[in-house]
C-alpha cells in the first residue's frame, strides 16, 4: 500500500469531473487500498479518488470511531429522501483546517457499485448522508467551500495559497 | 471529508493562547473554539494547557527569551506559545520528557509551520539539559508570574499580604458547590457526594458552601440538573448572607449575570415580594435566565445599565440593592489567568469611575432605610475602599454600616477577603445605608 498526495484548494484539477469506473480490476482494488491508508492517516472520515489526482467516481469512507467500518461507493448516485436540510461543520482534507457550516438533506438514497462491480443500495443519515454528498461533490468537481460566501472562500483561499508558498 | 473533531490539542492551545497575546481576547471564547475542534477526550488536557500557560506566562516567557537568539515574528506568535506550553508541559506538568516535546514538535505541522520543528525540537531538548539554570537572572515579576505593575499594587496594598496573593493567584482554584436550601440541606449533600464517590468538605466560611477536593464535571454531580446545587466559589456566596434579603422584600441585583447570587438570594429568601435581575448585557442575561430554570426560581429579568436605570424601576422601591459591579478581577486571577496579560494600569481609574457612576445611578432606587451591598471581585483598593469613600463623600444620605465578621480585612468602609491557597475568591464586601 502506498500513501497518495492529496490535492489541495484552490488546484484546478480539483475542479476535474471524474469518469464512470467500468473496469473492476486488481489495479481498481490497489487504489481503493491505498485511498483508505491515505484516508485514514490523513486522518480523515471520507475520500474522493479526485483528490488524489485520479479522476474516476470512487469514494472511500469511515466514520466510525474505531475506524473499522470502512465503506467503498463506486459510481454513486444519489436520491434525496428527506429535503429538509440539515447543519453540519464540515472540514475536507483537500481544505485543511478549516471547518465551516454546510446544509444538506439530511437524508439519502445512495446506488453504487462495490470493488466487485456488485450494484448495492444503502439508506444514510446523520453524518454518513453529509459524507456522501461531501463526495459525490468531489466527483463532480465541487468542493464545500463553494457553498460558502465569496468572502469567506477567498479567505480561505489566500491563507491556504500562502501556506503553499510558506511550503514551497 | 476531514473529521469534525481532529485538531491537534497543543496547536489548538497555541492558537488560541495566541489570540489572547496578540489580539487581546479573552480566553473564555478561543478557548470555547478550540474545544469544539479537538477531540472530546483532549478537553480536560487542552483548558489545563491554556490556563495552567497563561498562569505561568512571565516565568514561561522569561525562561523562553533565554533560549531565542532573536525574538520571533508577530504572526508567529502561535509557535512563541506552543514553546511555552512545551515548557509548562516540562517544568509543571507530569507529561513525560519525550512526549511533551514529540506532541510540540508534532503540533508545528498541524500549524501549518513545519519549518519550526527544529526550533521547537531544539529549545525543548535545550531546555532540558540546562534545567538547573532555568530561572537564573529572570526578574522578581518573571518569577512569581505577574505584570510589574500589579506587583507593585499588590505590595502597595497588602505589605503583609502580598505573597499570600500571589501563591494562591498562582495555583488551580478549587471548585466549590452551593447547596439549594429549597431542596436539601448541606449534611444531606455531602452525604450524597460521598455516596457518588466525590470527596468533599464544608467551606468555612458560609452556610451553604461544600469545597471539593477536586474539580468534576458538572454533570456528575448528584441532582444537578434538578438544582440540588450550583457551582459558586464561598467568597461569592457571602453576598446572599451578607444582604440577607427579608420576607416581603423588593430586591434589586444590578449586575445580576450570570446569576448565582441572585439565586442564592431566591434560595435563602422565597417569600420576597420580587426579585429583579438585571444586566445590561442580553446574551450573558440569558445565562441568569437559564440558572433561574435550573434551579426552579423566579425572578424579574431586565436588560439595562446599572449606572443609567431605566425609568421602570421606580425611585425608592427597593428595600436592598446587591451591585456586583464590573472590576478588574484582581480576586480571581487564579480562575481567569488571562487577567494578568489582559488589565494595564490604566485601566484601573476608568474602572473605578464606572463603579462609582453605578453606585450613583442605583442610589436613587434604594428605600430610606434601605441597604445596598457593594460587591467587587478585585483586591485593589482603588475598586474597593476607594470608590465607596468617593460615594459617601458626595451623599449625605449613604452611611455605611460595618461588617462584623471573623473574615478577611478591614478595608476601609468594607471587608476585603485576600485570594488564598486552597481558599476562597479575593472578593470586596461594603454595605451601605440610606438615611430615613
Amino acid at each position: 500500500m502506498a500513501l497518495l498526495n492529496i490535492l489541495e484548494f484552490p488546484d484546478p484539477r480539483l475542479r476535474t469531473v471524474a469518469e464512470p469506473v467500468t473496469v473492476f480490476d486488481g489495479a481498481l482494488s490497489k487504489l481503493i487500498d491505498d485511498m483508505f491508508e491515505t484516508m485514514y492517516e490523513a486522518p480523515g472520515i471520507g475520500l474522493a479518488a479526485t483528490q488524489v489526482d485520479v479522476h474516476k467516481r470512487i469514494i472511500v469512507i469511515d466514520v466510525s470511531e474505531a475506524r473499522d467500518e470502512p465503506l467503498v461507493f463506486i459510481n454513486p448516485e444519489v436520491e434525496v429522501l428527506d429535503p429538509e436540510l440539515g447543519e453540519y461543520d464540515e472540514g475536507c482534507l483537500s481544505v485543511p483546517g478549516f471547518y465551516e457550516t454546510v446544509q444538506r438533506p439530511q437524508r439519502v438514497k445512495v446506488t453504487a457499485n462495490d470493488r466487485d462491480g456488485e450494484l448495492f443500495t444503502m439508506e444514510l443519515d446523520g453524518l454518513l448522508a453529509v459524507c456522501i454528498q461531501h463526495e459525490i461533490d468531489h466527483l463532480d468537481g465541487k468542493l464545500f467551500v463553494d457553498y460558502l460566501s465569496s468572502l469567506k472562500r477567498t479567505r480561505i483561499r489566500k491563507k491556504l495559497e500562502k501556506q503553499h508558498r510558506l511550503r514551497a | 471529508m476531514a473529521a469534525r473533531r481532529q485538531r491537534d490539542c497543543r496547536a489548538a492551545a497555541a492558537t488560541a493562547l495566541a489570540r489572547v497575546i496578540d489580539g487581546g481576547e479573552a480566553l473564555d471564547i478561543p478557548l470555547a473554539e478550540a474545544l469544539e475542534q479537538v477531540e472530546a477526550r483532549d478537553s480536560g488536557l487542552l483548558q489545563q494547557l491554556c490556563y495552567g500557560t497563561l498562569r505561568h506566562y512571565y516565568r514561561l516567557d522569561g525562561i523562553l527569551g533565554r533560549f531565542l537568539d532573536k525574538p520571533l515574528k508577530r504572526r508567529d506568535t502561535d509557535i512563541r506559545m506552543l514553546l511555552l506550553i512545551g515548557l509548562h508541559q516540562l517544568l509543571d506538568l507530569r507529561i513525560p520528557d519525550h512526549a511533551a516535546i514529540s506532541t510540540c514538535v508534532e503540533a508545528c505541522r498541524s500549524l501549518g509551520k513545519p519549518w519550526a520543528t527544529r526550533l521547537v525540537n531544539g529549545i525543548l531538548r535545550r531546555s532540558l539539559r540546562e534545567a538547573d539554570g532555568l530561572t537564573d537572572g529572570l526578574t522578581e515579576s518573571q518569577l512569581l508570574g505577574h505584570p510589574d505593575w500589579l506587583l507593585s499594587s499588590f505590595k502597595e496594598s497588602w505589605p503583609q499580604h502580598w505573597q499570600q496573593l500571589v501563591a494562591a493567584n498562582n495555583q488551580h482554584p478549587p471548585m466549590c458547590l452551593r447547596v439549594n436550601r429549597q431542596h436539601g440541606n448541606r449534611a444531606d449533600y455531602l452525604e450524597r457526594l460521598e455516596a457518588a464517590g466525590i470527596e468533599a468538605g464544608v467551606c468555612e466560611l458560609v452556610a451553604d458552601g461544600i469545597r471539593l477536593a477536586q474539580a468534576v464535571d458538572v454533570n456528575s454531580l448528584p441532582g444537578f440538573a434538578d438544582g440540588d446545587v450550583s457551582v459558586q466559589d464561598e467568597a461569592a456566596q457571602l453576598a446572599a448572607e451578607l444582604l440577607d434579603a427579608q420576607a416581603g422584600e423588593r430586591v434589586l441585583d444590578a449586575c445580576a449575570a450570570p446569576g448565582g447570587k441572585a439565586c442564592h438570594v431566591l434560595e435563602r429568601q422565597p417569600q420576597l415580594e420580587e426579585l429583579v435581575a438585571m444586566d445590561r448585557d442580553p446574551a450573558r442575561l440569558a445565562r441568569v435566565e437559564d440558572n433561574l430554570a435550573r434551579l426552579q426560581l423566579s425572578a424579574a429579568l431586565l436588560c439595562a445599565d446599572a449606572a443609567a436605570p431605566p425609568e421602570e424601576l421606580t425611585p425608592g422601591s427597593f428595600d436592598r440593592i446587591l451591585v456586583d459591579a464590573p472590576c478588574s478581577g484582581s480576586g480571581v486571577i487564579r480562575r481567569h489567568p488571562d487577567i494578568k496579560l489582559l488589565r494595564r494600569p490604566q485601566d484601573l481609574a476608568g474602572l473605578a469611575d464606572q463603579q462609582l457612576e453605578i453606585l450613583n445611578g442605583l442610589w436613587p432606587l434604594l428605600k430610606p432605610g434601605g441597604r445596598l451591598l457593594y460587591v467587587t471581585c478585585s483586591v485593589l483598593p482603588a475598586e474597593n475602599a476607594d470608590v465607596v469613600a468617593r460615594f459617601l463623600a458626595t451623599h449625605d444620605d449613604a452611611d455605611s454600616r460595618s461588617i462584623e465578621a471573623d473574615w478577611g480585612e478591614t478595608s476601609g468602609d468594607g471587608r476585603q477577603l485576600l485570594t488564598t491557597v486552597a481558599g476562597w475568591d479575593g472578593l470586596y464586601y461594603a454595605m451601605l445605608e440610606k438615611a430615613h
